[in-house]
């Protein structure tokens, strides 16, 4: 029986499905969710990702108005490794009609660990600074009747870790963790005349501005590190963006390394390579002691 | 030629064959017999009614005895039929062999004239003196006798691939089992159940697949393709490339630890893509050889299968495929059959509704190791279908696209339902829609019976189209029902198609590599519908099971028997003789001594011969296939080819156009393609102006430009070069050196005032009988509206031309 796979796109939304006579595969990609960066099309172990400009989603009816993602349904296999990487969230894998994501499932790739930790015992009645704040409106901020604050809902499989809400909160009651590291500079020589691609492109408002000078300027505090301002620029090598580590679960497993590899760098990669030898040597000493008593 | 310089009187016999009224029904045998006795050095001529029958064999034996004949003809059939008996014949009468030619009066004449008696009986005339005078020409020639490699190659293994190798390995020889896939056990370890026991397939392939394996005597080189094949019978070379499965064959235990760790699953092939298997698998868990492999289109590389094989270290990702060769004496084909997926989606919605399938899918289904567990379910929702509607012939049967009947589909379908009523009962109906049902073997018909008393509806008539209910995805079907002699609609929840059974795939570059034919519908051609089924043309390289045509389980285990023994025939001899008709240089004439030519070096396909600088060229007989491809490009016409002499050949295209030459086409065709297609089409009756006559030779590459200039010098009306296709040369491509060749000739003809149509050079194959009736037919309304003056005029203004150019190497 031929393998059914279908595509629906629009500009909102990707629906990729392998249709099986046992089993369905399905891949959703919230586009109102992709900012266009690069991670996934990094870390896709099968190319099946494309990060496509407007102009090549022409055969859409009403094309997207951003870069975005797309996916090429012939070389996709649906391992969920893009779900797990994209850090805002956009995609969704599932099998049967159940989230499933066979990676996560056999350690075959990490857990990517969004933390955002809130002592509610801090926040001050009626106080919302932290919803307000978050540019990607994921805090709910619910009040008892008397206006005491009693829980603040933040989603976290949506936040990429701008730490905007951490350091615009000033009762220090939300506490948040980079998920991405790194560096970033903007060659301002290179840029073209009022070009502002970048700073249309960045999913964080004010890490990247157009400074006084006319130039584009950076505030690294909350960047995410998500390259989307590299895909966006026109120039290359203009933005020089270097990730250094992603924070994530530990899990031995060579696709990890490949993507971390492309994600952040060779030198990187085996960095951490080093570090869980030694948590390796460390953890075999431990066991070593145990025995010992 | 050292044959016309003989001083020995030659005693020629003709022996007339009467082929019952196949012959005499058209030809005037008495005459014809008559006639042949007038011939020069003909002592003797006879006409029997039979001469291949014991009778008639003694006849002649009787004859070269009684009348000292040192050469004889026998007008019957074709040589291709023939030749081998009655060389045989003449070979137990003292006589060597090769003092023997056949004229075919049969095939090239009576078949293929029947309207034309008269006609018919002048062209066996000179057919019967064309053979005469090539006869008298013969030389005696002693069989090159080679050693033989008493190993097999046995080229697919599903079950009739399985049965070969296992009888050839009991035999005692060494069997090399190639299979392209990953197991082996071909389709029959896909099935649920056999008909009409009911066995389960696998149960009793299984142990057989178990067997092979552990012979010592069979080696099975699996996920492998074939990649050259050289040689002859006796003594083949075969290039194989193992794929790399990434996993080490001599490492993987086979106990499966690496699997539940993978996580990528992709559509498993095996189970007709119903079910998935993980990226690193092996197809079906009774797999032989039982060695995992990762599938790199679709593995991510997390290496945790590396974990977990842990010590045993049989996971190496940098794996690179290998190239082996093999020596063997034998070749088995048993490629077996694929099944026409109707993915073109305008058959019964076959890809377009999801409750339409193929047979192979429900018997994956329906199977309790398959993907659903053995529940019989619907794709649209996962539930139980209470009525399923079985049509026969999709595909099959059918003349716009596969017009031949698949032979096993009427039993596998009748298998479906009587399982399907034993599973479910009264909780489902089940329809067959079929045109006849063809249950011919023993136990078949009983079985057909058992079904209709479990109360399947059989409905005949053919299905016109099916379309989907939107809501209930429901098909609803008209027919006709050819009973009740009106149109018919039906609503089922399940719709199995029979589809037809086609040449697996590959089939073409395996003819091509072989060097095989291949029918009109695709499967290889064996050697003789009747006698030969399990031969090919080439010697040393046998057919068994589906891949000569659709075979159910019985009849390809008992192909693969045969087939061993046949093999067995060849193996178990230390020696096998090669027909002589090789090509001899002479020292003498040979350019090579003087200049650096080495032409026919450069042109041989086997490399058979060797041309070093300052000697005169050899050809290595062993390796000489008998093309003549040489002997028709020496520039100093210093190569002869054994039995296919310059002279002989000469002595044919005078005797043909002795009498009335601007009437006749001349055809010179070779043995494999053109001259067996010719054949076909007598065999076939389709019939065809008699006005020519045809000279054989073993390959087209063997047609010299001087036949071509000779027989326009003797004033033929046409010349016909019949060659194989362009890439089914039997000789590789000797067809493409003529074609070359005779371009060249057709183009300076054509300057010098030949009619362009009155030199045609035509591809054939042996299964294009039609076709060859065709060009006949052609060429001859183009000879009448030519007309003989004009060919008689333009013949004239050609002679000094023809003169000059065949004078020119002398």
């Amino acid at each position: 029986m031929p393998v059914k796979l279908v595509k629906n796109e629009d500009a909102n939304s990707l629906l990729l499905e392998r249709i099986m006579y046992t089993k369905r595969y399905t891949l959703f990609l919230d586009r109102s969710r992709c900012v266009g960066c690069e991670l996934c099309e990094l870390a896709c172990p099968k190319e099946a990702i494309k990060i496509a400009k407007p102009s090549e989603l022409k055969h859409l009816e009403e094309p997207p108005k951003r870069i975005t993602a797309s996916i090429l349904e012939d070389k996709c296999n649906f391992c969920g490794i893009c779900s797990e990487i994209c850090i805002f969230g956009a995609f969704k894998q599932s099998i049967n009609g159940k989230d499933f994501v066979p990676v996560l499932e056999s350690e075959s790739f990490p857990k990517v660990i969004h933390e955002v930790k809130v002592d509610e015992s801090k926040c001050p009645p009626g106080c919302r600074i932290c919803e307000e704040a978050c540019p990607l409106h994921l805090i709910n901020v619910k009040f008892s009747p008397e206006g005491k604050v009693i829980k603040v809902d933040v989603d976290k499989e949506h936040c990429p870790g701008c730490r905007i809400c951490e350091i615009k909160c000033p009762y220090d009651a939300i506490h948040t963790r980079k998920i991405i590291t790194g560096v970033i500079s903007i060659n301002t020589s290179l840029c073209p005349e009022g070009c502002r691609d970048c700073v249309d492109a960045c999913p964080i408002p004010g890490v990247l501005f157009i400074a006084d000078n006319g130039k584009v300027g950076i505030n690294e505090l909350f960047c995410v590190y998500c390259g989307a301002c590299r895909k966006a620029c026109p120039v290359n090598g203009a933005i020089d963006l270097r990730r250094v580590s992603i924070y994530h679960e530990r899990v031995k497993s060579g696709a990890w390394n490949k993507a971390l590899e492309k994600l952040t760098s060779t030198l990187d990669m085996s960095k951490e390579l080093r570090s869980k030898s030694g948590l390796k040597a460390y953890d075999s000493v431990k066991r070593l002691h145990v025995r010992r008593l | 030629m050292s044959a016309e310089s003989k001083p020995e009187d030659i005693r020629i016999g003709v022996f007339v064959c009467h082929c019952g009224l196949n012959i005499a029904g058209v030809v005037n045998v008495k005459e014809v017999t008559e006639w042949a006795r007038t011939l020069p050095n003909v002592v003797f001529a006879i006409d029997n009614r039979y001469t291949c029958s014991d009778p008639g064999q003694e006849e002649i034996k009787d004859a070269i005895k009684k009348y000292d004949l040192n050469r004889v003809v026998v007008a019957a059939c074709s040589p291709r039929m023939h030749e081998f008996t009655f060389r045989r014949t003449v070979a137990e009468a003292g006589l060597n062999p090769y003092l023997f030619e056949m004229a075919n009066i049969r095939e090239h004449c009576s078949w293929a004239h029947p309207s034309y008696p008269k006609e018919a009986t002048e062209k066996a005339k000179e057919i019967i003196k064309m053979a005469v005078a090539k006869a008298r020409l013969l030389t005696p020639l002693e069989p090159i006798k080679v050693p033989v490699t008493p190993a097999a190659l046995v080229i697919g293994g599903g079950i009739a691939g399985i049965n070969a190798a296992l009888e050839l390995a009991e035999m005692g020889f060494k069997v090399y089992l190639l299979e392209r896939k990953e197991s082996i056990g071909g389709h029959m370890a896909q099935l649920d159940k056999t008909f009409p026991t009911l066995d389960c397939s696998i149960c009793i392939e299984g142990p057989k697949m178990v067997d092979v394996a552990r012979h010592p005597n069979i080696e099975i080189i699996s996920f492998a393709d074939l990649m050259k094949v050289e040689g002859y019978i006796g003594n083949f070379t075969v290039k194989i490339r193992k794929n790399p499965r990434y996993v080490l064959e001599d490492k993987c235990t086979g106990c499966g630890e690496c699997v539940p760790v993978c996580p990528i699953e992709y559509p498993n092939e095996w189970d007709m893509n119903l079910g998935v298997r993980k990226a690193i698998s092996v197809p079906f868990p009774q797999a032989v050889p039982l060695i995992y492999r990762i599938n790199r289109d679709y593995c991510i590389e997390c290496y945790k299968c590396v974990d977990a094989c842990g010590p045993r270290q049989a996971i190496d990702f940098n794996q690179k495929p290998e190239e082996i060769e093999l020596k063997v004496g034998a070749i088995i084909v048993a490629t077996g059959y694929d099944i026409y997926i109707p993915e073109d989606g305008n058959l019964y919605g076959y890809g377009k509704y999801a409750n339409v399938i193929t047979s192979l899918e429900f018997e994956r289904l329906i199977l309790a190791a398959g993907p659903t567990g053995g529940h019989v379910v619907r794709a649209s929702d996962g539930k139980q279908p209470r009525s399923i509607a079985f049509i026969q012939c999709v595909g099959s049967r059918d003349v716009n696209k596969y017009p031949y009947c698949s032979n096993f589909c009427c039993m596998y379908t009748l298998k479906h339902t009587i399982q399907l009523k034993e599973h479910y009962g009264d909780d489902v109906d089940v329809y067959v829609f079929y045109m006849d049902l063809r249950s011919h073997f023993k136990g078949y018909e009983e079985f057909y019976q058992r079904a209709r008393e479990m109360g399947v509806n059989f409905i005949r008539g053919r299905v016109s189209r099916i379309e989907e209910d939107p809501k209930t995805k429901n098909l609803i079907i008209y027919a006709e029902d050819t009973f009740l002699g009106e149109p018919i609609t039906l609503e089922a929840e399940m719709v199995v198609l029979a589809t037809a059974a086609v040449p697996s795939k590959g089939s073409e570059e395996l003819a091509r590599l072989l060097n095989i034919p291949r029918g009109t519908d695709g499967f290889f051609l064996e050697s003789h519908p009747k006698l030969k089924p399990l031969d090919t043309p080439v010697d040393g390289i046998f057919l068994a099971g589906a891949c000569q045509g659709p075979k159910d389980i019985p009849y390809s285990v008992a192909q693969g028997c045969g087939a061993a023994s046949r093999a067995a025939t060849i193996l178990s001899k230390s020696y096998v003789t090669i027909e002589p008709i090789v090509s001899v240089i002479d020292p003498d004439k040979c350019r090579n001594t003087q200049v650096k030519c080495g032409i026919c070096a450069m042109k041989c396909p086997y490399g058979a011969i060797k041309a070093e600088p300052g000697k005169p060229a050899v050809v290595i007989a062993a390796m000489c296939h008998g093309c003549g491809t040489c002997v028709a490009e020496c520039p100093a016409d210093a190569i002869t080819q054994m039995h296919f002499t310059d002279a002989q050949i000469l002595a044919q295209i005078d005797a043909a156009l002795e009498n009335n030459p601007e009437d006749k086409i001349l055809g010179i065709c070779c043995n494999w393609c053109a001259y067996a297609g010719a054949d076909l089409a007598g065999t076939s009756r389709y019939e065809y102006p008699p006005n020519i006559r045809i000279v054989r030779v073993m390959c087209s590459g063997r047609v010299d430009r001087d036949f071509v200039l000779y027989a326009f010098k003797k004033g033929a009306g046409m010349v016909l070069i019949g060659a194989c296709h362009p890439y089914d040369c039997h000789y590789i491509d000797g067809n493409l050196k003529m074609k070359v060749r005779m371009e060249a000739l057709a183009k300076a003809l054509e300057k010098l005032g030949l009619t362009p149509d009155r030199l045609r050079i035509e591809y054939v194959s042996a299964a294009e009988g039609i076709k060859f009736a065709q060009i006949v037919r052609e060429m001859a309304a183009k000879l009448k509206e030519l007309g003989r003056e004009r060919i008689i005029a333009e013949n004239e203004k050609l002679r000094p031309h023809l003169e000059r150019m065949l004078s020119r190497k002398k």
